[in-house]
């Protein structure tokens, strides 16, 4: 306010230079006469008490998080491990792969279907054509109805996918105590904590239950299960498998091993994805490159034009002549 | 496989992809056998001379148990001793208690604190 009524009286002396123009401006700003200060310190605080007072409310009715569920009905959270291919810039290792996929084989694969996997997906990836193919003919799969309706067995092909260890749900249900071992392909993908949850669970069978924690009959306590009660048993120990690049097979090499696999098997466009992933930066660098020098080019006669002006001469001289 | 030469196959994904396994396996068969041989009589040296050591010990329990005992599990080893020692000497009438949420916090120090160690051990 103050600032405004002393600006006003400058202008006034102006005004007398300027004419016209600012009689108006002053009528103008002389009918806003603002209310007190004394009011517009009371908004100001109320307004903010409210907005203090509300954010308070707010916290106070959605702010505490609520656990409906105890720490063991949720199960320990997985211990992040430092896996090397899951850095932006890293792909699979192709032989903790090939390692992997022998593990799933040798140990999973009795229990646990991977039916989204056919031989032909290996092909490149763990196995040369060859092997997948000799893998594939290992097995037998039902043929086409042949003249008589009948239905053969011919041994596989790459294109069949990998054979499942129980006819259906129901007898994989029967041969387990009745639990299910779900299907592994999608398994990076299906559970919080994705990959460190597999590689947890399958190496945190501990060797001896906490006192006092009640196992139910045909359960295996697992502190990374939701509830501590598996009905899955601790399935790797040292020495289970036998690599054939003579690596160590510790339990937690062979869970790092089937446990990448297992990525790889939710994600197998993972190497190709990162690879577009760089592709799309170093075209996109390339593109910006491009165009900070078209637009130099094409601003240059705009940054270097002169605008020279040579004012209309008025009176002097050359009004005479007219 | 060049950059450039990559790009161009992912415009134009007609490109050939080879999936066959590399050819030259056949001719070299005859000399990859005698080394087979060779190999395979190393092998069983080896062989002999592993059964003579100890069993085998995995790095994630190893550096765990180590982690356990450290100064930074230290509390949650402390609280989970205590709980187990006063489930285990408790009379069965008395209330029921378990020492899970005790392990849970010693097992997420020790199993942080060993995770780098670990997956530096293996391959
Ligand atoms: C003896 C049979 C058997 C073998 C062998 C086996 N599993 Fe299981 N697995 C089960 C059963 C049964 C369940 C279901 C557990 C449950 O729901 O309580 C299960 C569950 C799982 C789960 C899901 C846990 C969850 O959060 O629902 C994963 C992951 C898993 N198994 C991985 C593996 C891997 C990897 C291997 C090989 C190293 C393996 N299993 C070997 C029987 C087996």
């Amino acid at each position: 306010m103050l600032a405004r009524s002393c600006l006003r009286s400058t202008r006034g002396v102006s005004a007398v230079r300027n004419g016209a123009v600012n009689t108006t401006k002053r009528a103008a700003s002389s009918t806003s006469n603002a209310a007190s200060p004394f009011a517009l310190n009371v908004a100001g605080t109320v307004s903010t008490a409210m907005a203090i007072g509300s954010a308070a409310w707010y916290y106070h009715l959605y702010g505490p998080e609520l656990h409906a569920m105890t720490p063991v009905e949720e199960g320990l959270h997985p211990t992040k491990y430092p896996w090397e291919h899951a850095k932006w810039n890293k792909t699979f290792d192709h032989q903790a792969l090939r390692r992997g996929f022998q593990v799933y084989q040798e140990v999973c694969a009795s229990c646990h279907s991977l039916s989204r996997v056919p031989y032909r997906a290996l092909v490149g990836v763990t196995h040369t054509v060859d092997e997948a193919k000799a893998m594939a003919e290992a097995n037998e799969y039902d043929s086409e109805p042949n003249d008589e309706g009948e239905i053969e067995k011919r041994p596989g092909k790459l294109s069949d996918y990998l054979p499942r260890p129980y006819k259906n749900d129901e007898a994989a249900r029967a041969g387990n105590n009745g639990a299910l071992p779900p299907d592994l392909s999608l398994m990076a993908k299906a559970r919080h904590g994705g990959i460190d949850y597999i590689f947890n669970l399958l190496t945190g069978y501990p060797d001896e239950v906490p006192a006092g924690a009640v196992v139910p009959e045909g359960l295996n306590f697992n502190p990374y299960f939701p509830g501590t009660g598996i009905a899955m048993a601790r399935v790797l120990y040292n020495e289970l498998v036998e690599y054939e690049d003579g690596t160590p097979a510790s339990t937690s090499q062979m869970a790092k091993d089937v446990t990448e696999f297992l990525n790889w098997s939710a994600e197998p466009e993972m190497d190709q994805r990162k690879k577009m992933g760089v592709k799309v930066i170093t075209i996109t660098l390339a593109l910006f490159a491009l165009s900070v020098w078209v637009k130099r080019y094409k601003w240059a006669a705009v940054k270097t034009r002169k605008l020279n002006y040579t004012p209309p001469s008025m009176g002097g001289k050359h009004t005479n002549g007219h | 496989m060049g950059f450039f030469s990559d790009l161009m196959e992912a415009v134009t994904p007609w490109a050939e992809v080879e999936a066959e396994a590399p050819a030259k396996e056949e001719e070299e068969e005859g000399v990859k056998d005698s080394r087979d041989e060779e190999s395979e009589d190393k092998e069983e040296e080896e062989v002999e001379e592993e059964e003579e050591e100890e069993e085998m010990v995995d790095p994630k329990e190893k550096f765990e148990a180590e982690c356990r005992e450290s100064k930074g599990c230290s509390s949650y080893k402390h609280h989970f001793d205590e709980c187990v020692e006063r489930v285990t000497g408790k009379s069965d009438d008395g209330p029921k208690e378990d020492c899970v949420e005790e392990f849970f916090h010693l097992a997420h120090c020790a199993n942080a604190c060993a995770a780098p160690k670990v997956f530096a051990a293996l391959k």
